[in-house]
């Protein structure tokens, strides 16, 4: 029973310590001190939209592929195929967005924090920056923090057109029950501007978390060459877990109590 | 002039075809190895299977209910109740949690937890030039060490599979209870609606998932380079690159199965 229950316990000590530190790069941002080195944060940015935009969009492209593909031949199956455009709107804006984004941002923003910051620490070029009197702490982590809410809502929203792209291809050329003037007009009654911040909400919280957890295990990592890629491994089995909760968590808030639907009382 | 800005622009993509050229080597090689005597790898291969075990379970089980409650769960279940016809939920869940997001979150789990821990593991061995030392030693790498990765994964994965559709289907009934409806008309409709077809298609896609991240990740692993920034460098691309191969193989496979077999179409 010994090596079983190290997961779990693994995963609530190193919680704790995650909350911790977030909350304390946080403060570093609210508190205003990060824009001392406004130019490294922007520099951020800017390596997040070169580096991992085309990524990000490829991979929400194959989920929108993937939503109205299921949804048209769900809504065959119950035989009103002109409905496919209600699960598109759903799977895409509400659920399928917001987790693709927090896979392919855990997967490449979030390990590559690690990797980047824990090479970092093990060359010791962390340590030398405290000698040089520049805080770590502000330098390193707030400012990618900061770096990813300049950056990722803009990626997020041109991701928003690509997956419905993507879910109207499927939907229309690929199974082709439903004509292309059906489909939008479903696929458009049901969501709201309100559904999209919702969906921006959710989103944002995810990449947070995301590159929290990553400067967490980059700036702890330790044990030379290989803890950084233990430290990498183990960052990307947390936020797996926080993606789904968070995910989970945003449904319950914003869609639990009212559905949001054009119908019914 | 133009064809060298032009062989500059395409240089990212030429180390993407040739990378992934390299994997299906990898793959071709550790299936032949698989197959030829001698067998070494048995013990390596339980061990492995255990250790993907004792990693994975506890993330798959949160994550598949966390994923299924929330997404298909509450937001079907409000718009069915708005309908007032809650029972239909399970027709849902069969498409839901069987055919689509059973296979989708086994993989993300098994890339996020197994895939980097292969990674990182013999990316710390190349690095270490224990990988050199094995072949000095004539020990072939593919088939001591990734072979059963391999084989464990592509096991694993089909079993998590079962349990991911266990507990999706579970939050489904959390879902219903939530909604203060009895479970009798969300069994009807789920075990009306379920088709062997659905099960095996989900579980064989799973297996394949299984076989794409244990390659990639070993390729990603083995082919590290770079000191300490490397292992990390490879973990993270593995993963991308893991995640991404898995995504799209989805789409292809679930394309094919539904447009294939009419009796996933039928109205019940």
């Amino acid at each position: 029973m010994n090596g079983w229950m190290e997961a779990p316990r693994q995963w609530l000590d190193s919680f704790g310590e995650i909350s911790r530190f977030g909350v304390r790069i946080a403060g570093l941002v609210y508190s205003g001190r990060v824009f001392k080195f406004f130019g490294e944060s922007l520099r951020q940015a800017g390596i997040l939209i070169f580096g991992s935009a085309l990524i990000i969009w490829a991979f929400v492209l194959i989920l929108g592929l993937q939503c109205g593909l299921q949804g048209a031949y769900f809504n065959r199956s119950i035989g009103a195929p002109s409905l496919a455009g209600l699960f598109s709107a759903y799977c895409d804006l509400r659920e399928g967005l917001p987790y693709a984004f927090g896979y392919i941002l855990s997967a490449k923003v979030g390990t590559g924090i690690v990797a980047e910051i824990g090479a970092m620490r093990i060359s010791e070029e962390i340590d030398a920056l405290e000698v040089m009197g520049i805080q770590p702490l502000t330098f390193l982590c707030a400012t990618r923090l900061l770096g990813a809410w300049i950056a990722l809502p803009f990626l997020y929203l041109v991701g928003i057109v690509i997956i419905y792209g993507a879910s109207y291809i499927s939907v229309v050329h690929q199974v082709g029950d439903v004509s292309s003037g059906g489909y939008l007009l479903i696929f458009w009654m049901y969501q709201s501007p309100t559904d999209l911040i919702f969906s921006l909400v959710k989103g944002m919280v995810m990449a947070t978390v995301i590159v929290l957890v990553g400067c967490y295990y980059g700036y702890t990592a330790s044990g030379g060459p290989i803890g950084v890629g233990t430290a990498t491994a183990k960052s990307m089995v947390f936020n797996t877990v926080a993606v789904h909760i968070i995910g989970m968590l945003g449904t319950v808030i914003f869609w639990g109590a009212n559905p949001r639907a054009p119908i019914g009382g | 002039m133009a064809g060298a800005a032009l062989s500059r622009g395409f240089e990212p993509f030429k180390s993407a075809f040739e990378q992934v050229g390299l994997m299906m080597v990898l793959t071709v090689r550790t299936l032949l190895a698989a197959v030829r005597s001698p067998h070494p790898y048995g013990e390596e291969l339980v061990w492995q299977f255990l250790f993907v075990l004792r990693l994975s379970w506890f993330p798959l089980i949160v994550s598949t209910f966390a994923l299924n409650l929330g997404a298909p769960g509450l937001q079907a279940a409000g718009i069915l109740s708005l309908f007032g016809a809650l029972d239909r939920l399970g027709g849902f869940f069969v498409v839901i949690a069987i055919r689509w997001i059973g296979p989708l979150v086994t993989a993300v789990v098994v890339a996020g937890v197994a895939g980097t821990a292969i990674t990182a593991d013999l990316g710390a061995r190349k690095i270490r030039e224990e990988l050199d030392a094995l072949q000095v030693l004539g020990v072939d790498p593919v088939k001591n060490l990734v072979v059963p990765r391999f084989l464990a994964l592509m096991i694993v994965t089909a079993l998590l599979d079962v349990f991911a559709i266990v507990m999706g289907l579970s939050a489904g009934i959390a879902a219903e209870l939530l909604y203060h409806q009895s479970l009798g008309g969300f069994f009807a409709t789920l075990f009306s609606n379920a088709t062997i077809t659905d099960l095996w298609s989900s579980v064989l896609m799973c297996t394949i998932f299984g076989g794409i991240v244990a390659v990639v990740c070993s390729y990603k692993g083995m082919s590290a380079s770079g000191g300490a920034a490397g292992v990390g460098r490879a973990v993270n691309q593995a993963v991308v690159i893991a995640l991404v191969a898995v995504f799209f193989f989805q789409f292809l496979v679930s394309s094919v199965i539904l447009a294939t077999n009419p009796e996933l179409q039928a109205v019940r």
